[in-house]
């Protein structure tokens, strides 16, 4: 334990000793806000062009339905914002291991006497705490929408949590492909990739049978991710990104198997 | 091999980008989903064929102990998953549980004989249809419903037939029969479900003609929602004139009286008299400042309508009133109608005369059922009314609980008359009645008096979506007060962490 | 020096540890980068592993802390197996990398307060480990800059502080002076010259006076194969020291 709190705290000095995470973290509160205030400019000239043409002012009965916080600003930020952790995250993930062996001191690492286990489990627990905070940033948008829209404080937790999970998921792809790449280049494109395969698998049901279809909807991410938005915090999902880190952190593990036996 | 796996994924990424651009597979899209996919599946082949030539003893165990330590991790990931997903266990946190189905929509879902099944009609990128979905998969969880999705542009004919005026509409079927649901929030599909089920539970004759509640009117004065409802739970309505009746139809199994706002004529009254008195069902809303004559006749069977205003300062000030007239309660008498209304399933009743509720012959049962606060009072002064804001001075009036609703038993010759008077109209006006469980305490006074308890239950709320602008000036003001804040913050932080290390 | 003092109050301090190589080879593909060696090095020994580039040095080293398996052959310190329990091995062994391989953006107390917890050092034990390192490989003044910002030769003095931490049995130093100016050299081997005898201690270098100045026995590798090995003065001083690392000569072991 020693060794790991020694690692977590290493690894949290390293990040935040460089301006990169607060360039980071700042490019994606950037994002997040223009996302955010966009879709919130649209929705509010649609309103107003109801208000006024109906001369009713903001009469319900005169708006369509369909034309309201949730799904004309909430929803699409949050789908956008999905894609745009696609986009994002790798660039966090891309240097945690690649990095170290780009520099070579992933052997510095080893010979310290850190487990490999030891070394994958600290450094996905800082990436996952970074990626948290990264949220958090990103977060105080949609949480205006849903304070506005009055739709309570577990709402607001309840997308804060599959959002969470949801980032962890991908910087969990983008750690797995980060252990395995031998350049920051390759663990951040290869981690795109993946990530997009794993958003939804819609491409692959023309293909396939019904059963395979099923199959491949349970392990797509946009699914998993959509109920918590809508305020349902199921079991199974949390079970769900639970074993995406799981599987990645067994994967990154047998990267430092692969680099002893020299492939 | 790194070079056939990066092309493979630069590959996949493009196709896949196309596909989800363009809807479809173009020739761009498919021969990059093609060729990144053999390109992956060499590269995975080259890999482990390197892997097996490198492998020396030493290295095999270590190779094998890693591998397997990923398929052990995936399939106890695949176990967990499938074992939480068969324990349905899930959280609803949007604070209203718009996910929490009510006992009211399980128990109409699953009386059905045959296969019930549910067809959700969706355009591509509705997002109200992941909603939709969710309710429809929570609700098949729980009763034998058959799911499934159809593309709106796929389904012409059904377009048609069902009557589907926009995406995001599903019809249940069951047979040859269907109900077309276009919100589908859980009370509108509990509705369909109960007029899919076509149980009837008799006739509700309306009075009208003095000045009472207009059944089909369809503003906010109106009564139309309620008929609505009441025509979902199988009642059929009629429409008496009561200036012409000389006596109730006989096929009555209650009658409605809504709000008389002028005195009725004694034929009338009596003929009521006649009807109730040979065991009839009277669901009477009256409201204040109002003698119609049906007063005198609730009066006989210990139900008095009294001639004042309830104030309940526990109440404050709601809904454009002065303070405590408009009342929230949440105070219920073990009864039927009540069933399952407590202090934080409250009902509301803008304007209120309170209602005196005593038996006036032995045998008969006789009780307030909704009552005010203990702190409520009753004034004489109905000019209070019209105060829209401030508060109701209190001279001596004594405080208690009062009755807003009142209910009673009356064995005669053999049947048993049962009447329900509410101190309020206004409360199942189209304005109010789907506030708190106004809709429920009403119908299941109706259940009661018709002596079908068994159809009492709790609807699920009707949520309207949220439409609440953010004005352009509160928009500015949170993009400067918190949208570009923490991004500045981040960034001077950034600054800091740099020239401190320069300087180091 | 201070090193003595450091160790005052300690147990009597381990010897070393003996590391043994037996026909030990590595394959990369077709490659042979390390062909049937066989070593041993003594306990409290200060070895000297040379070669020119690509050899087999580096690839012998990192077999031996577990970094890498061997293709055919063992190799064991302390009598245990680096592939078998590379953790074990780790414990017992201090390690100077090539070319610095450090953290630029750490401050040189923080990373060592790292490699000291990952060691298992915790409170005051940590403390005290750390600031002996600073005081012992003259870190004072460096002690709260950024690695980076350091010159190369005070980074070289953050690799062996790290690697003397835990005052192992066992140090391996990959090319302790490469890329030094000579002033920074001279001072990188002083230390080197205090720190042996009381561990063992693997010089590896392509520097034959480093080698000789420093080590008391030495071997040399070439493509891979052990061509000669014995005290320092004698391989290294029969004037044909530098056929060693030609291919066309061929020196038997």
């Amino acid at each position: 334990m020693t060794a790991l709190l020694a690692l977590v705290r290493k690894e949290l000095l390293s990040l935040f000793a460089l301006p990169t995470a607060y360039l980071t973290l700042t490019m994606v509160a950037l994002v997040t806000a223009l996302i955010f205030f966009d879709h919130l400019r649209i929705y509010n000239q649609t309103l107003f062009l109801y208000a006024t043409t109906t001369m009713g002012g903001f009469s319900t009965d005169e708006i369509p339905d369909y034309i309201n916080l949730w799904d004309a600003v909430f929803f699409p930020v949050m789908e956008t914002l999905g894609l745009t952790l696609i986009g994002a995250v790798p660039l966090v993930t891309m240097r945690v291991f690649a990095e170290e062996r780009s520099r070579g001191t992933d052997e510095l690492l080893v010979t310290t006497g850190l487990t490999p286990t030891t070394i994958v489990v600290g450094k996905f627990a800082v990436t996952f705490l970074f990626v948290t905070l990264m949220m958090g940033v990103s977060f105080v948008y949609p949480a205006t929408a849903i304070a506005r829209g009055g739709l309570g404080i577990e709402h607001l937790a309840a997308v804060f949590v599959g959002l969470t999970l949801y980032s962890i998921a991908l910087a969990s792809i983008g750690l797995v492909c980060s252990a395995f790449a031998s350049s920051q280049l390759v663990a951040a494109v290869s981690a795109w990739a993946v990530a997009f395969v794993f958003w939804d698998f819609a491409w692959v049901y023309p293909f396939v049978s019904e059963g395979v279809a099923g199959f491949l909807d349970a392990i797509s991410l946009h699914l998993r991710y959509g109920s918590f938005a809508e305020g349902i915090v199921s079991l199974s999902n949390i079970v769900y990104f639970g074993g995406v880190v799981l599987v990645a952190v067994a994967a990154a593990r047998f990267s430092f198997d692969l680099r002893r036996v020299g492939a | 091999m790194r070079g056939l796996a990066l092309t493979g994924v630069i590959a996949l990424s493009f196709g896949l980008g196309s596909f989800y651009a363009t809807g479809h597979f173009g020739v761009f899209s498919a021969v990059n989903l093609a060729l990144g996919s053999l390109a992956l599946l060499a590269a995975t082949v080259a890999g482990v064929r390197r892997i097996r030539r490198i492998g020396g003893p030493h290295s095999r165990p270590v190779i094998l102990r890693g591998a397997l330590l990923i398929v052990a991790a995936f399939a106890l990931a695949l176990v967990l998953e499938q074992s939480a997903t068969r324990s349905r266990i899930q959280f609803d946190w949007t604070g209203e549980g718009r996910f929490e189905l009510s006992p009211a929509t399980l128990k109409a879902c699953g009386e059905f004989d045959g296969e019930l099944t549910a067809a959700l009609y969706r355009s591509e990128g509705d997002p109200r249809t992941r909603r939709t979905r969710l309710l429809l998969q929570r609700l098949a969880q729980f009763c034998p419903l058959v799911v499934r999705e159809l593309l709106l542009d796929e389904s012409p004919e059904d377009e048609d037939r069902y009557a589907i005026g926009s995406s995001n509409s599903v019809v249940f079927a069951i047979g040859d029969r269907f109900e077309t649901v276009e919100r589908p929030t859980e009370g509108a599909i509990y509705e369909a479900l109960y007029r899919l089920r076509s149980v009837s539970n008799g006739v509700v004759t309306v009075l009208r003609g003095e000045g009472q509640g207009d059944p089909e009117r369809q503003d906010d004065l109106g009564y139309s929602g309620l008929a609505v409802a009441l025509g979902t739970e199988g009642y059929r309505l009629q429409v008496a004139v009561s200036a012409a009746i000389t006596e109730i139809p006989d096929d009555s199994d209650a009658v409605l009286l809504i709000s008389p706002r002028r005195r009725m004529r004694d034929s009338t009254i009596d003929a009521l008299r006649r009807y109730l008195a040979k065991g009839g069902r009277l669901v009477a809303l009256l409201e204040p400042g109002v003698e119609s004559g049906v007063e005198s006749l609730l009066a006989e069977y210990g139900l008095e309508a009294l001639p004042s205003v309830l104030v309940d300062p526990a109440s404050g000030a709601v809904e454009d009133a002065a303070e405590g007239l408009n009342i929230v309660a949440y105070n219920y008498a073990e009864h039927p109608a009540s069933a399952g209304l407590n202090q934080n399933r409250m009902t509301f009743f803008p304007g209120v005369r309170p209602i005196a509720a005593r038996a006036t012959r032995p045998g008969d049962r006789v009780m307030g059922v909704v009552w005010s606060s203990p702190h409520a009072w009753a004034t004489d002064d109905l000019s209070v009314l019209e105060q829209r804001s401030g508060r109701v001075e209190r001279r001596d009036e004594p405080q208690g609980y009062r009755y807003i609703m009142a209910a009673g038993r009356y064995p005669r010759d053999g049947v048993e008359t049962r009447i329900v008077v509410f101190g309020d109209a206004d409360f199942a006006s189209n304005r109010y009645l789907r506030a708190l469980y106004d809709l429920d305490i009403l119908i299941n006074s109706v259940h009661w008096v018709v002596q079908r308890e068994s159809q009492i239950t709790l609807r699920p709320k009707i949520r309207d979506t949220v439409q609440f602008p953010l004005p352009m000036q509160d928009t500015l003001r949170t993009l400067y007060g918190v949208g570009l804040l923490v991004p500045e913050l981040l960034l001077i932080a950034g600054g800091v962490v740099w020239m401190r290390r320069r300087a180091a | 020096m201070s090193e003595t003092r450091g160790h005052a109050a300690n147990e009597p301090r381990p010897r070393g540890v003996r590391v043994e190589a037996r026909d030990l080879t590595r394959r990369f593909g077709e490659h042979v980068a390390l062909d049937g060696l066989s070593l041993a090095i003594e306990p409290g020994e200060a070895f000297g592993l040379l070669g020119a580039n690509g050899a087999g040095k580096t690839t012998f080293i990192r077999m031996v802390t577990g970094c890498l398996l061997p293709s055919d052959g063992t190799v064991t310190v302390d009598g245990v197996s680096p592939s078998a329990s590379p953790s074990a091995v780790q414990a017992l062994l201090g390690f100077v990398m090539e070319t610095c391989r450090l953290y630029p953006e750490l401050r040189v107390r923080s990373f060592l307060r790292f490699i000291g917890g990952a060691r298992g050092l915790a409170g005051a034990r940590l403390a005290t480990a750390v600031d002996r390192a600073i005081e012992r490989f003259r870190l004072e003044g460096a002690a709260t800059r950024p690695i980076g910002n350091l010159s190369k030769g005070f980074q070289q003095r953050v690799s062996l502080a790290q690697a003397f931490l835990h005052d192992p049995p066992l140090v391996i130093v990959d090319e302790p002076t490469g890329g030094l100016d000579p002033l920074q050299q001279t001072e990188v081997q002083e230390i080197l010259r205090e720190l042996r005898g009381r561990r063992t201690l693997i010089l590896c270098t392509h520097d034959l006076h480093e080698a000789e100045s420093l080590a008391s026995r030495v071997a040399v590798l070439r493509q891979g194969r052990l061509v000669a090995v014995g005290n320092a003065k004698d391989v290294l001083s029969e004037g044909e020291a530098l056929d060693l690392f030609r291919d066309s000569a061929e020196v038997g072991a």
